[in-house]
């Protein structure tokens, strides 16, 4: 195993960095310190995975690296722009041209099909109606869904729809693709076509990120950062 | 202008989504306006028929009868009324009347014990009755001076006593007064405001003197028509200038006043209408907002899901307030659509004409759609506070 060296850092472009973060939820005698003093550097073609157990703090370290949340105490910067130091709106849309996310649960919209689902990603940014179609096929297309376009979630197995998950993930080409338990919902066999699918998508431009408890999708992926009780313990390089 | 069709395509997809619930958010702005609407356009319609009337026979007609403080028996009105009126000087036309008393019409001496106990009143008058009235003749012509200077029996009868005789437009028909035969020489069009003239039988006052009275012609009746909008003062200066500090009185009455008070009551109506129908979309607004609330817990994570796409909480509020305004807009045009309807059926069974002012469809509109976005205020803001982070439920 080696330790990633100076010189790739330079090399590199830096996608995400967190420095000195801090995360308290609540004040005085009831404060609980999810994440302390944690620092993290994730660079372009990362495939990270983030492991620990419940409690160990990963849900909060999701939280902020996906711009959901801010931390009580340090930076953290995305492309370049300090994100800390946004306001809500601003913070969206940071999150909304750099990050993608998938979920445990998938979180599809049950009201609309594949197609519309993914679509939603791509509303509000000014694009015509056909171009978004179009994208939003194309990005379905990817993972394998473009038959099942005009499909409601209902009518998906549950790999299926968290390919729908990945393809609205992917369709605003973000630089950040953040899985929260990928696999966590589905049998041995849809996981395996999740993780083959992610681990296809980390490239020069782009990070794939997995937060996970489950040690062998931890071990899948080519860097790993174990967690606990809110610090960061080991972050190796594994291949 | 883009993400507002965005915005609008999200909110009918949110809508269409959950049919029956949205349907039931419909019926609160729809039905409130479809009262109003229907209110208004009824009463409007019921208003319409009045104002046609009023319109018709003018505002303008006084009717001055003879009275008597003392009580005495057939009270007349001096000879020369007509002209003590026309002193008045807004007045602009009169014409007189005296009602002949036992009197048996029939269409021919025959037929006199069929008729003998049907009361038929017969009218003296002058020339002018037509223009004051302002009603036209079905046929024939109405009493002139021809008749009022020569011997000739000429009479008019009122179009319903002309269908009773069966006496045919044109026809050369005589009818007998106490036995007296009088030629049928015109038949008089209904008198909105005077009814009984249609079954009357108008003579010459010189036929009504030499034929049934001993005495001069005193009319008890007088209709005025004065310069429009000076009926009040006209009434007044009537009774002064026909009774001059003699004996006979005179009361006065604006025939149009009836039908605009009748008017008038028709908008109590209306209010208690338009009141309900407020009620009903107040009531149909706190539903919108009562439904819209939970709608909002139920579909957290769905909210949760687009700040994570990078919807900022201002699009996820205007969304929410969207699927308020369509309910609006659409409860609001059916709701037009509905009190529309309703007016046309009242007023096809009523027999009314079909009014609807053209303010009242942009303002019942208008009016759901406000509504709307006050109800849809609350959940807008509840759906836009929302974490994402709470509502993803991370694992």
């Amino acid at each position: 195993m080696n330790t990633l060296s100076s010189t790739q850092a330079i090399e590199v472009p830096t996608l995400m960095e967190l420095s000195h973060v801090s995360r308290v939820y609540g004040t005085g005698e009831a404060a609980v310190w999810a994440l302390r003093d944690v620092s993290l550097t994730i660079r372009a073609g990362d495939f990270v995975s983030i492991v620990g157990p419940s409690g160990s703090g990963k849900s909060t370290m999701l939280g902020l690296l996906g711009c959901l949340d801010v931390p009580t105490e340090g930076t953290i910067t995305v492309g370049g722009e300090e994100v800390t130091r946004l306001a809500d709106a601003a913070r969206t849309r940071v999150r909304g041209k750099s990050i993608g996310f998938v979920f445990q649960q998938f979180h599809l919209i049950p009201h609309l099909d594949a197609l519309g689902n993914v679509e939603t990603a791509l509303l509000y940014r000014s694009l015509k109606p056909a171009e978004r179609r179009e994208r939003a096929m194309a990005s379905l297309e990817r993972v394998g869904l473009g038959p099942r376009a005009d499909h409601r979630p209902v009518q998906l197995s549950g790999g299926e729809q968290q390919r729908v998950a990945l393809a609205r993930a992917l369709v605003t080409e973000p630089k950040i693709l953040l899985a929260d338990e990928p696999t966590g919902a589905l049998d041995t066999k849809n996981a395996a076509n999740v993780m083959e699918i992610l681990a296809g998508l980390q490239s020069t431009e782009r990070a794939v990120v997995i937060v996970t408890h489950d040690a062998s999708i931890a071990n899948s992926a080519a860097r790993k950062i174990s967690m606990l009780d809110g610090g960061i313990v080991s972050d190796e390089v594994l291949r | 202008m883009s993400t507002f069709k965005d915005l609008v395509n999200v909110a009918f997809n949110g809508l269409f989504a959950r049919k029956v619930r949205t349907l039931l958010l419909l019926l609160g702005p729809m039905i409130g306006v479809a009262a109003i609407i229907a209110s208004v356009g009824l009463t409007d319609s019921a208003k319409g028929d009045l104002k046609q009337k009023v319109a018709k026979l003018g505002t303008n007609l006084i009717e001055a009868a003879a009275s008597s403080s003392f009580g005495g028996q057939n009270p007349t009105l001096p000879t020369d009324a007509v002209e003590r009126a026309l002193s008045v000087t807004t007045v602009e036309t009169v014409s007189a009347v005296v009602e002949l008393s036992n009197i048996v019409v029939t269409p021919y001496e025959e037929a006199r014990e069929k008729f003998e106990t049907v009361p038929i009143p017969v009218l003296g008058t002058d020339s002018n009755l037509p223009e004051v009235l302002q009603v036209d003749l079905v046929s024939g012509r109405w009493i002139n001076q021809f008749d009022e200077e020569s011997d000739v029996r000429a009479a008019v009868i009122g179009v319903g006593l002309a269908r009773e005789f069966d006496v045919l437009p044109g026809e050369n028909r005589t009818i007998e007064l106490n036995g007296i035969s009088y030629g049928v020489v015109g038949i008089l069009n209904s008198v909105e405001l005077e009814p009984g003239f249609d079954n009357a039988v108008f003579i010459s006052f010189s036929r009504a003197e030499l034929d049934f009275l001993n005495d001069d012609v005193e009319p008890n009746k007088m209709y005025v028509r004065c310069t429009e909008g000076t009926e009040k003062e006209t009434s007044e200066a009537l009774k002064t200038a026909v009774n001059l500090g003699g004996p006979q009185e005179i009361t006065t009455d604006i025939k149009s006043e009836a039908l605009e008070l009748a008017a008038q009551s028709d908008r109590q109506l209306q209010m208690i209408v338009i009141s309900m129908g407020l009620l009903a979309i107040i009531v149909g607004g706190l539903g919108i907002a009562n439904v819209m609330s939970i709608s909002v817990i139920q579909r957290s994570a769905e909210i949760g899901i687009r700040r994570a796409l990078g919807h900022t909480r201002n699009i996820i509020a205007v969304q929410f307030l969207f699927e308020a305004i369509v309910v609006g807009v659409v409860g609001g045009i059916l709701g037009v659509l509905l009190g529309m309807l309703a007016i046309f059926i009242g007023a096809s069974i009523a027999g009314w004409v079909f009014v609807m002012a053209s303010w009242l469809a942009p303002a019942g509109i208008i009016l759901a759609i406000t509504i709307s976005i006050l109800a849809g205020l609350y959940p807008a803001r509840r759906a836009a506070a929302l974490e994402p982070l709470e509502t993803l439920r991370l694992g």
